[in-house]
């Protein structure tokens, strides 16, 4: 785990160390699609990341990132904290990222393909089950992401 | 240095117009040089196996090379305008732009290219030809466009069929059997069926989009495989991209193309020729290419960029139009949860107008895509949920996901202009903007077409506006004129104060309608392409 007070004085060009990126992978693999991704996606994510995210970091993104790094189990709450704020928060476009790299594999594909034929009942409760968890993880992450931002 | 070879005709370009005003000049013997820049895909065509796009995503562990790309240029952020489209495999088309064909604008971001085929090698193939109504304003008429027309749809194969939209698409001339919908489609032109009476009584009417992709083989191409992979791959050239022609042009001896050549200036000599300056792009220095005419192709924004050079206007304004251009994310409540066929092409499903005055006044033509051939990610980006929650729904709502995609017709006005600085390398500076008026007709014009697709049971989720120069449809900047203005082109396409300087791309549209331009373009290239043709056999 990355001390906290490292991530509260370092750029978060420290967070493109490949050994933070490679726990990230993990985190957010496991977070996507409950799956521990294999090394080459773990690598892919590393170099998506390098090449893709080359804006600085604002205050907001090390906080919530620097949370994340010490607390891997806030990902989904931070995630959906961070949902509603402008300027697409970082640790959103590093999810957005890994969710690319899980669907351009045939490694996840039966989590990540389109579902074609869910019948009108089990789209209905499926769709509402996500729902609901999202309106959940939107009331709890945003009171943790004002938390962990004020900090 | 310079060539050594004076030939009947330098065409300046290898894009959509280029290549079908070069060919009836080649046709007739006569001998014709192509100079273009030329870039080409070297990494993505001979990587993308052939195969169903759900399959590939099942099988293929490379994928990820040309899915996201090998720079990963394929997962962006923020960038919503024009190009914000394009594929990894596809985005070689405006590779060299920014640093050659360098732009300045607070408000236009144009999608320009140096590419063999020019954007062509990307376009959605959308071939609507416009209708007397959408010709209102320029010099010539329906009748002179219908017989290139006819000519072009057989060079380039375009499938379509006689339907709701025949007053509004023009006769049906050569057309190929329309290539098959897909379900999600499928679904909205079955509840078309039944409502078909109250929607065309509110001036909305559906049917088959023309589109330059053959349902049957033809010219040694083959006929889309439904593979759902057109956005990705050219595999069995359904789709037509202007480098087929291109190849059969290349079977002519009269023709020869020159290819790293980023065409600067000509110059009108008094001995009858025209004298056209290049630089090599992979060099320095430049030659000289000597002609009895020049058509300039290079897309209105290069076109444009040549002759304000050679005629020397520094800082002369010239109009500019771009259709402006709209998406309406909508869930198609029609097939919801219902299965789906992994057989299906990736372009528009289905063409819709919007005509309350009729087809002979203006109106607005909108063509349907299914969100399917893309991956979820980029619908996960910009949904405001919880990236995992997101997935779910999306997986489970994107087979019944789709896009309008809207183009509202664009006429000339003060606020729409380009103009080019001093010096070799000057950007060419653009702005453009919407009067109130014209912004307030748009959205009127989308409220309407709104609740026609809720009676379609399409729910819009979102409307996006990417930006004016979104549409890819440049035109105007050296407009047909029947009178002999300076910086306008005549009905036969010639510069005006030049006796054999052609133009032959979107410059000389005074205007457009609701419409793609290009297969337009292409008819009046081959148009122009026949009058210098005739010109210089006399
Ligand atoms: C994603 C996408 C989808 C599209 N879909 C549609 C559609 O469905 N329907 C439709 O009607 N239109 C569509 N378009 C627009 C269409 O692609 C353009 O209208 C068309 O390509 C313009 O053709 P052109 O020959 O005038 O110019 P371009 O295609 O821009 O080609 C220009 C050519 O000139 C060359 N060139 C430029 N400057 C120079 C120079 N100085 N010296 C030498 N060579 C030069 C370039 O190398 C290139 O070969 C789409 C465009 C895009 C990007």
């Amino acid at each position: 785990m990355v001390a906290t007070s490292r991530h509260r004085t370092e750029p978060i060009a420290a967070s493109h160390d490949a050994a933070v990126l490679h726990r990230e992978a993990v985190w957010f693999a496991r977070y996507l699609v409950d799956a521990v991704p294999s090394d080459a996606l773990i690598e892919r994510y590393v170099r998506a990341d390098a090449r893709v995210l080359q804006d600085a970091p604002t205050a907001r993104d090390e906080a919530v990132l620097a949370f994340v790094h010490r607390h891997p189990w806030s990902v989904g709450l931070l995630d959906a904290g961070t949902a509603f704020m402008r300027g697409a928060p970082l640790l959103r476009k590093k999810l957005v990222v890994m969710m690319a790299v899980l669907e351009a594999t045939p490694d996840h594909i039966a989590v990540t393909a389109p579902v074609e034929d869910a019948g009108m009942a089990r789209l209905v409760w499926r769709l509402g089950r996500a729902g609901a968890k999202a309106a959940v993880k939107l009331v709890v992450g945003s009171a943790l992401c004002a938390l962990v931002v004020r900090r | 240095m310079s060539t050594d070879s004076v030939v009947d005709a330098i065409i300046v370009g290898s894009g959509p117009s280029a290549v079908n005003a070069a060919y009836p000049l080649v046709e007739a013997g006569l001998t014709v040089r192509m100079l273009d820049v030329g870039n080409r895909d070297s990494k993505y065509a001979g990587l993308i196996p052939d195969g169903q796009f759900s399959e590939l995503r099942r099988t293929d562990p490379d994928q990820h090379r040309y899915f996201l790309g090998d720079e990963l240029e394929g997962i962006g952020f923020g960038h919503t305008g024009a190009g914000a489209q394009l594929t990894p495999p596809r985005q070689y088309v405006c590779k060299d732009t920014e640093r050659l064909q360098p732009i300045a604008s607070e408000s236009f971001f144009p999608l320009q290219s140096l590419a063999e085929g020019g954007l062509g090698g990307a376009w959605g193939a959308g071939s609507p030809p416009f209708s007397a109504a959408d010709l209102a304003g320029f010099p010539i008429a329906l009748e002179d466009l219908q017989p290139h027309y006819e000519v072009v749809a057989d060079r380039i194969g375009v499938s379509g069929t006689r339907d709701d939209l025949m007053p509004f698409l023009g006769p049906t001339f050569a057309l190929q059997p329309p290539v098959e919908v897909d379900s999600n489609g499928e679904g909205i032109l079955r509840r078309y069926a039944t409502q078909r009476g109250v929607l065309n009584k509110a001036g909305m009417f559906l049917g088959h989009p023309r589109i330059a992709m053959l349902s049957r083989e033809h010219r040694g191409r083959l006929a889309n495989r439904y593979w759902d992979m057109d956005f990705w791959s050219d595999a069995g050239k359904s789709v037509y991209r202007p480098k087929w022609t291109l190849d059969e042009l290349k079977t002519f001896a009269s023709f020869s193309i020159v290819s790293r050549r980023l065409v600067r200036s000509f110059e009108e000599r008094d001995d009858g020729e025209v004298v056209v300056t290049a630089a090599n792009v992979d060099g320095s220095g430049t030659e000289l290419h000597r002609a009895r005419s020049l058509v300039l192709a290079a897309g209105t924004l290069g076109s444009t960029r040549i002759v304000l050079r050679s005629m020397g206007h520094v800082d002369r304004r010239v109009p500019i139009v771009c259709n402006p251009h709209s998406y309406a994310a909508l869930l198609n409540l029609n097939t919801l949860g219902q299965g789906v066929r992994d057989e299906r092409h990736s372009m528009a499903q289905f063409c819709l107008v919007h005509a309350p005055d009729g087809h002979t006044r203006p109106f607005t033509v909108g063509h349907f895509y299914s969100y399917r051939s893309l991956l979820l990610f980029r619908l996960i980006r910009d949904t405001p949920l919880p990236v995992r929650e997101s997935l779910t729904i999306m997986r489970h709502l994107s087979p019944s996901l789709g896009a309008l995609i809207l183009q509202h017709r664009d006429t000339p006005s003060p606020t729409k202009y380009c103009s080019l600085g001093a010096g070799e390398d000057a950007p060419l500076e653009i702005e453009y903007s919407l009067s109130a008026s014209e912004q307030r007709r748009i959205d009127d014009v989308e409220a309407e077409i709104t609740r026609g697709l809720r009676r379609l049971r399409c729910i819009k989720l979102k409307t996006m506006r990417p930006g004016h120069a979104a549409s890819v449809h440049y035109a105007g900047t050296l407009p047909m004129s029947a009178t002999d203005v300076e910086l306008t082109t005549s009905r036969d396409g010639r510069l005006h104060r030049t006796k054999r300087v052609y133009v032959a791309d979107g410059s000389v549209f005074p205007s457009l309608p609701s419409k793609g331009l290009t297969f337009t373009m292409m008819a009046n290239a081959d148009r122009i392409g026949c009058h210098v043709r005739s010109t210089l056999r006399a």
